[in-house]
């Protein structure tokens, strides 16, 4: 793919999606600033900026193992939360100050009591988040927000006013604004950025604090209206799933001659499409952000006309000709939202694949040939272009 | 014009050379450690069949299989997929389902009219299923892969062998012999634990007749029997050898692109 770029904004982003650690946070950690692991999406991240500490969303990229796991988890725990876990004793993630994390799914309620037994950061809270998606669910919700604003306020000693939220929530519009305009782009016949480096740039923006991210995305963007769009490329693919940090992935994908120019991703997409309502009370915005207002997972109940309707709108609007689906060994979730993916995308003549990937990617040889196989199917016969 | 598809599986190398829609040599070999010195030796036996200096007679070249995209004189590599449903549409216009069952790996493939791939399903990273699991089994009964199958022909009481992991239905091969039961219903048994398996794969894509067995191990009558009682249709032979589908497949191929070239 022919993408070149002149500064190193890139290269940055990249080496920050790469690793657990980067020189930002390294910076941040120097200055006496806390940093707060944030444990999967539906975390109001705006409240940790607030209160003036940096929301890192939790990730074991580089992990060689999960070996020092297994005597906490079972056979039926997912790739994510034993290597993250293993991570986690390696002592590779000791430069959080605090954890919080939410219910997500059973996988991840065994890795934070696991943590809170044998790793014992010393601020730990958790918040269980709704099942469903309704008005009801984003008020109990809007407590629990509450009661992790003041958790952190008295453990941190700090004081969090609806002011700081407030713009707290504005500096993370910001980058979901920015980010935004990165994926319009995308839309192009000859997008400028490959679906990898895009990822990168997503996955980065978990691990910085957001100032400096948004003057980086602002200069990457500046370069990427000037620069030239890639062309060598056969199908548009669309990549829909839960948690996957490794822009390598994409590549893997890519390799075999096609272009990911959109997604359905936690890291990508879903995470964007929607901006935090900045006209009412903070808590109750960022509330019915998560509750009501972003495109949800297969994990909130009641929602699934919505995310095929959300996979569907963004696959037409980004003209792809195929959709993949990846999804973790043993996440349940995930499994039954293949299924009911296939059918779906089926019916409406859109050409699917399902890809099972481990959380941390080794042989590649599959991935391979089964993306090669799928572009070759689906060559001849594009959808909506 | 001679073209050539060659299949770098992870047991065997295969080629075949076209000349004018027809198959003109074919070749199976022991895969090597090295693709490049599997698709030398394999394409150098081929030409030599019918007097051709091997590559440089060549006008196309096309791999396929998990060693095609390694090789320096492949011109262009196509996935086994659509070159195993090319193949077998060549092979019979009729079929519409090819089940591979290949050295590392297995594939249902639904095919249409025009013997494109509609859809596919493919077997995980485990050799469940595969001829690495049929070459460990036949290891634990003492007896060679042809003995095996000629083992499973005569059994009348199959086992019933739940594991499809290599591993541990080593474990349970081994109890069984110990329990004395017949080496005949035990490779009975693992014989249908193949086949369950392959139908789970079969289900989701849809077994549409006709039905084509291609890859290795279709070579294996025990097999192809089993999978016709459980389907309750028949599975078609085809006319070349089942093995070399693939690289048909990719012949074909070669030989299109390479009247695209001369145009």
């Amino acid at each position: 793919m022919n993408a070149q770029f002149k500064s190193t904004i890139l290269q940055d982003f990249r080496k920050t999606a790469a690793n657990p650690v980067n020189v930002s946070l390294q910076e941040w950690k120097k200055s006496g600033r806390k940093i707060i692991g944030c444990m999967y999406h539906y975390i109001p991240e705006e409240i940790i900026t607030a209160a003036g500490m940096l929301p890192y969303r939790m990730k074991a990229v580089g992990s060689k193992g999960t070996e020092l796991s297994e005597s906490c988890f079972t056979q039926i725990n997912c790739g994510f939360v034993r290597h993250l876990f293993d991570s986690g004793v390696r002592g590779e993630l000791g430069f959080i100050d605090g954890l919080v994390s939410v219910n997500n799914c059973d996988h991840i309620r065994r890795f934070y009591e696991n943590w809170q037994k044998k790793i014992k950061t010393p601020y730990m809270h958790f918040m269980p988040f709704p099942k469903k998606s309704g008005r009801e669910q984003a008020e109990v919700y809007r407590k629990e927000l509450a009661d992790f604003k003041n958790s952190l306020e008295k453990h941190f000693n700090v004081q969090i006013t609806d002011t700081k939220l407030k713009k707290a929530i504005e500096l993370h519009n910001e980058t979901r604004r920015l980010q935004r305009e990165l994926y319009e782009l995308r839309k192009k016949k000859n997008p400028p950025i490959t679906g990898a480096d895009v990822h990168a740039v997503m996955v980065a923006s978990s691990s910085m604090p957001k100032e400096k991210y948004n003057t980086m995305l602002t200069g990457l963007l500046e370069e990427l209206y000037t620069g030239e769009g890639i062309s060598d490329y056969s199908e548009r693919i669309m990549v829909v799933g839960g948690e996957l940090d490794d822009p390598k992935f994409i590549e893997v994908i890519e390799s075999q001659g096609c272009l990911v120019v959109a997604d359905s991703l936690g890291y990508g997409y879903r995470a964007i499409a929607e901006d935090v309502d900045t006209d009412i009370e903070p808590l109750t915005a960022l509330a019915e952000y998560h509750v009501l207002k972003r495109p949800a997972c297969p994990r909130i109940f009641g929602t699934t006309f919505n995310r095929n309707d959300f996979v569907r709108h963004i696959a037409e609007e980004f003209k792809v000709d195929g959709v993949i689906s990846v999804r973790l060994p043993l996440c349940d979730e995930w499994s039954f939202e293949q299924v009911n993916l296939i059918g779906y995308l089926k019916k409406h003549g859109i050409p699917h694949l399902t890809l099972d990937i481990d959380y941390i990617l080794s042989s590649t040889g599959q991935i391979k040939t089964r993306s090669q196989a799928f572009l070759e199917t689906i060559s001849g016969t594009k959808h909506g272009r | 014009m001679f073209v050539a598809g060659i299949d770098l599986g992870s047991a065997t190398g295969k080629v075949v050379i076209m000349e004018n829609d027809r198959v003109a040599s074919t070749v199976v070999i022991r895969s090597t450690a090295s693709p490049e010195k599997t698709a030398a030796l394999a394409i150098e036996e081929a030409a030599s069949k019918i007097g051709l200096k091997a590559v440089s007679d060549l006008e196309y070249i096309v791999g396929t299989g998990y060693g095609r995209s390694g090789v320096s004189f492949i011109t262009e590599n196509i996935s086994e997929i659509t070159c195993h449903a090319k193949g077998a549409h060549w092979l019979n216009p009729g079929i519409r389902t090819v089940i591979d069952v290949g050295g590392q790996d297995c594939k249902v493939i639904s095919v249409n009219a025009d013997g494109k791939v509609i859809e596919f399903a493919m077997n995980d990273k485990c050799a469940a299923g595969t001829g690495k699991f049929f070459e460990a089994m036949a290891r634990t009964l003492d007896c060679s892969l042809d003995e095996f199958a000629a083992l499973a022909l005569r059994s009348g009481n199959p086992c019933s062998i739940t594991k499809q992991c290599s591993v541990f239905a080593e474990s349970e091969v081994i109890t069984l012999i110990n329990n004395g039961e017949r080496q005949e219903d035990i490779a009975g048994g693992l014989i249908d634990s193949i086949v369950r398996r392959l139908l789970s794969m079969i289900y989701r894509v849809g077994a549409v007749p006709q039905v084509v067995l291609t890859g290795g191990c279709a070579r294996n009558m025990a097999l192809v029997k089993s999978l016709e009682v459980s389907l309750g249709i028949p599975v078609i032979r085809t006319k070349e050898d089942p093995q070399i589908t693939g690289a048909l497949g990719a012949a074909l191929f070669a030989q299109a692109k390479a009247l695209i070239q001369n145009k």
